[in-house]
């Protein structure tokens, strides 16, 4: 058997697409996106928040503190127009023909004595669906108007400062969450850890078992290896390992890339909560995640040499695999979902099951002694598929189709 | 010694709707079965070389395969030095050297490496399999590629590297599946030397062909097949017999 692995990893390391797509891809590839992704979208939001606004002000008569205020910004254009508040198409067609970045109507009855006025509404005309900060750099104005108002209205009617308080916040809800930052960080990240190491690992381990078992009927050399006086389950295991083996690799080393890359590229920004959070989840919780890898890699590798075997060509066995990437995707999917725990039904779909685990590990919560039955049960599985695997090797019908 | 008795092998025909006309009405097809090897023997003692001819899909090459234990005979028996193939295929492998019909090897390993993995495979030591593939390197001249990486050998390389391949244990016989098909004068005239080589070490030789020349310079006896049983098993000499002056007719004379 081990003859057999050997000689495939031998191989296996001297080709130089799979090196490519289990080495160079994660290592160089995958953080250039990611990082190319980040700098390109942090640089158009960058842009979008320090470029000036065009702006037209219909009304201002009507509020001359806040034409001063908006005028006085400096990432603010105040726009001279014609248009009246009665011409409402006349207004939009201002923004739409990117006259203006957006239009504000100050209502007739505009006062800073809200006692007198109550509340009041200014129309603010924008191409909501990009990215703009036009609305935020209005209320920076209108809230520093608003919060004088407020106070000298309070002053007029004699309201103290703490009931002024209690007036505009009557109700406060004080969170506190029993959570800790790894349970808190754990919710919300726990799941995509097995979804990418879960689909890293059947990516990874595609490429292999194509060459492995097509690629031995393609090149002519399946019947000399089975005429080979060694038995087919060992044949079988060798081809198996050396497959778990280049999907576990290579999803460790994108894993490890993307980590490393990450906190590189992040310039310290998040390095602390990432440490904290890494140096939370212990030695332990760490085996254990990789132990319930195993059998989900064995599975992986099962299936993906059976269908490999039974194709006639490379190009039947990629066929056969790239649909195997959505039929897991699907179990993982619901292990993401929000409030789905690993109780009930949830805890006996494979791959979800161990999908949920290894997030409760993650968060720090997972009960051990649950660990077992998912463990075993998969492990059943992993054994069933690999015994069909072997069975499968040994059938004619498949070998020589 | 080999000894094929009443050998038999049927398929499933999976999808009968696809089967051509001409398939459809090959007497071997019975029902949702094709009988492609329906009774076979032949036997081939030490020293021999005997010569498997037959037409296309006659069934040389499942014979064949069921005699280096690729596939599993419905029927019949297959003795090697003894050692019935069905009972003890595991034993049986490490007396037989088999050269298919497809000279595949592993295109990111030498030469050398390709060799080797077949000879670590039958139980032998580094050692040993350096002094083989010295021996054979001389044989079949296999010193100038050696080392290389077999991607891109010729078809002759790779024909060579494939019969050092499947004699690198020093099988007890050789079966091989159209050795000859598809190589060059020069790397023709290498396998058939060897072949005599084989032959002169007291090793029986079974290969199919369809060069009749070759079974006149190397055979002792030959065995013709025709949809799926045995037309002709004799000598060279008798073989010659049934058409004097042209092997060809000999041939056509057997299967009719």
């Amino acid at each position: 058997m081990w003859l057999v692995f050997t000689k495939e990893i031998k191989e296996l390391l001297r080709d130089r697409k799979t090196l490519f797509f289990m080495v160079a891809l994660p290592l160089l590839l995958f953080p250039l996106i990611f990082g190319s992704v980040a700098y390109f979208s942090g640089k158009v939001i960058k842009e979008a928040q320090e470029k000036t606004l065009n702006y037209a002000l219909i009304g201002a008569q009507y509020a001359p503190e806040f034409a001063a205020k908006m005028a006085a910004r400096d990432d603010l254009l105040l726009i001279e127009t014609t248009v009246t508040r009665a011409d409402e198409a006349g207004i939009k067609a201002l923004v739409t023909e990117q006259t203006v970045d957006f239009v504000l109507v100050v209502p007739e009855n505009f006062s800073n004595d809200i006692i007198t006025a109550g509340q009041l509404t200014l129309s603010l005309y924008l191409n909501d669906a990009g990215l703009n900060n036009a609305q935020r750099r209005v209320y920076e104005v209108i809230d520093d108007i608003a919060i004088v108002n407020q106070a000298d209205a309070f002053a007029r009617l004699g309201v103290s400062e703490e009931i002024q308080v209690g007036l505009l916040d009557p109700i406060l809800i004080e969170k506190i969450s029993t959570a800790d930052k790894r349970e808190d960080l754990g919710e919300k990240i726990g799941g995509l850890v097995p979804y990418l190491v879960f689909i890293l690992c059947l990516q990874g381990a595609m490429l292999p078992a194509t060459d492995i078992g097509a690629g031995e009927k393609e090149r002519g050399t399946l019947e000399t290896l089975l005429i080979s006086p060694i038995p087919r389950n060992q044949l079988v295991l060798g081809k198996f390992f050396t497959i778990a083996f280049a999907g576990v690799t290579s999803a460790m080393i994108t894993v490890g890339s993307l980590f490393v890359w990450g906190v590189v590229m992040s310039q310290g920004m998040a390095i602390k909560l990432l440490t904290e959070f890494m140096g939370a989840i212990s030695a332990l919780d760490f085996v254990l995640m990789f132990l319930m890898l195993i059998p989900v890699v064995a599975i992986f590798s099962a299936v993906l040499l059976s269908l490999s075997i039974y194709a006639k060509s490379f190009k039947e066995a990629q066929g056969y695999m790239t649909p195997l990437v959505f039929v897991v995707i699907v179990p993982i999917i619901i292990a993401m979902l929000p409030g789905i725990k690993l109780e009930g039904i949830y805890a006996w779909i494979p791959l979800t099951n161990v999908a949920l685990a290894i997030k409760e590990l993650i968060k720090g919560t997972m009960d051990y002694v649950a660990l077992v039955p998912i463990f075993l049960s998969t492990t059943f599985i992993a054994g069933v598929l690999i015994a069909f695997c072997t069975y499968w090797f040994k059938q004619e019908k498949v070998l020589f189709r | 010694m080999i000894e094929i008795s009443q050998l038999a092998k049927k398929f499933k025909v999976e999808n009968p709707k696809k089967l051509s006309e001409q398939e459809k009405k090959d007497p071997r097809l019975k029902g949702r079965f094709f009988h492609s090897v329906q009774n076979v023997n032949f036997s081939c003692d030490k020293g021999q070389v005997l010569g498997l001819l037959g037409p296309n899909g006659a069934g040389k090459t499942t014979t064949l395969r069921m005699l280096s234990t690729a596939l599993q005979p419905d029927g019949g028996s297959i003795k090697i030095n003894g050692v019935d193939v069905l009972q003890d295929p595991i034993l049986a492998r490490k007396s037989i050297g088999f050269l298919s019909g497809s000279t595949g090897l592993y295109g990111r390993l030498t030469g050398r490496e390709n060799i080797a993995y077949f000879g670590k495979l039958h139980g032998m030591t580094d050692q040993q399999i350096t002094q083989k593939i010295d021996e054979l390197s001389a044989v079949l001249e296999l010193d100038t590629f050696l080392e290389r990486r077999s991607e891109n050998f010729s078809t002759g390389m790779k024909q060579r590297i494939s019969i050092a391949r499947a004699v690198v244990h020093d099988p007890a016989v050789v079966i091989l599946d159209e050795p000859t098909t598809g190589l060059d004068i020069m790397a023709t005239q290498t396998v058939i030397e060897f072949i005599k080589t084989l032959k002169a070490q007291n090793t029986p030789v079974i290969f199919s062909t369809h060069h009749l020349d070759e079974v006149k310079e190397l055979c002792d006896t030959v065995t013709v097949i025709s949809e799926g049983t045995t037309k002709y098993n004799g000598d060279l000499a008798s073989f010659e017999s049934l058409a004097p002056g042209s092997l060809h007719q000999s041939f056509i004379t057997s299967i009719s």
